[in-house]
């Protein structure tokens, strides 16, 4: 599994986020997950807790937003592909090799957390 | 004492990958302006990557100048196998990392001469989901699968065969023996990636050989 090594770039990705927004922490962010790219949705937020200690992420609610195949039949136009069969218009089976979505693993938005002040 | 304010959001819609793609177009101009072919090799473990890649070495040696960077979890018995043909073969230990990412095989370049070398093959962890997601700066990626796997690997594993320039199918002398079926392997192939050339081949009979030389010399399969 190499959720470990995703959840830790996602950290590097919204540590420079959050430091270009003058943000000192997150309280959550969402990540977008194409159905095409390897990475397991649960497997990623079961990893990002531990990943996340010690850093400006620690504490924050991570979401996954699983955005499925898309691909362009000849015949029936943008089509939502299945997995398991392959890159084929669940329509008319023919192939639809280029996936206009799917593929994607990004980092889509964070919520700023605010300041809290320390009890002195 | 806090005040409240409304949470800020922040969109920002970036490739959680984009250090590593950064790394790797380093390497990809490296290879371009050394005139060196990479080669990222990936497989399920048992596949036959090494098998392959030592019968390369052999019948290649004299009219093509490769070396080799091979990942492993521990080992180097890979890397010490790979030397007995005579080419240069380095290990990338990944500790606990189960595939090549661009930042080892840009740590390991200073132990090449690149200027020296016509094809460097990048040998990837033995594993079809994680160095899916790695771009390590290769020209072209090559994905192996044997006769002894299933047929719906590629259906299993779509992100890496969905990035595959070359699907080679190994072990083909035993195919038979082991109820391999071809068509319906191809066919799923071509799901996972339609009208990717398919290479199949033994390393033992030497049988499709001349097909997987011409793809490692970057001539058309
Ligand atoms: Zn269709």
């Amino acid at each position: 599994m190499h959720e470990a090594s995703i959840a830790l770039s996602l950290i590097d990705v919204a540590s420079e986020v959050l430091r270009e927004n003058g943000g000192a922490r997150a309280s959550a962010l969402t990540v977008r997950v194409g159905a095409w790219s390897s990475v397991v949705p649960e497997a990623l937020t079961a990893a990002f807790p531990a990943c996340a200690q010690g850093t400006p992420l620690e504490g924050a609610r991570l979401s996954v937003v699983l955005v499925p195949g898309v691909g362009e039949c000849p015949t029936h136009g943008p089509v939502t592909l299945d997995v398991r069969r392959g890159l084929r218009c669940p329509a008319c089976g023919a192939p639809t090799p280029t996936l206009l979505q799917g593929d994607e693993l990004e980092l889509d938005e964070i919520e700023l957390a605010e300041p809290e002040l320390e009890d002195s | 004492m806090t005040t409240t304010q409304a949470p800020r959001i922040v969109t920002v819609r970036q490739n959680i990958l984009k250090a590593n793609d950064h790394t790797a177009a380093g390497n990809r101009a490296a290879f371009r302006a050394a005139g060196v072919r990479a080669i990222n090799l990936a497989s399920s473990p048992g596949a036959g990557k090494t098998a392959l890649l030592e019968r390369t070495l052999r019948d290649l040696a004299g009219s093509v100048r490769m070396g080799v960077a091979v990942g492993d979890l521990a080992t180097e018995n890979d890397a010490a196998r790979l030397r007995q043909w005579g080419s240069q073969a380095e290990q990338i230990v990944t500790g606990t990392v189960c595939h090549l990412d661009a930042d080892m095989v840009q740590n390991i370049l200073p132990r090449f001469d690149l200027d020296a070398l016509d094809v460097l093959f990048l040998e990837n962890v033995g594993n079809l989901v994680c160095p899916s997601s790695y771009d390590l700066g290769e020209a072209a990626r090559a994905v192996l699968i044997s006769t002894t796997e299933g047929e719906d690997k590629p259906l299993k594993y779509p992100t890496m065969f969905n990035t595959a320039d070359v699907v080679v199918i190994t072990k083909m002398d035993i195919a038979d023996a082991v109820g391999f079926d071809r068509d319906l392997c191809r066919e799923n192939i071509d799901r996972a990636r339609p009208g990717v050339p398919v290479i199949e081949l033994s390393s033992r009979s030497g049988a499709g050989l001349d097909e997987w030389f011409a793809f490692v010399r970057g001539e058309s399969v």
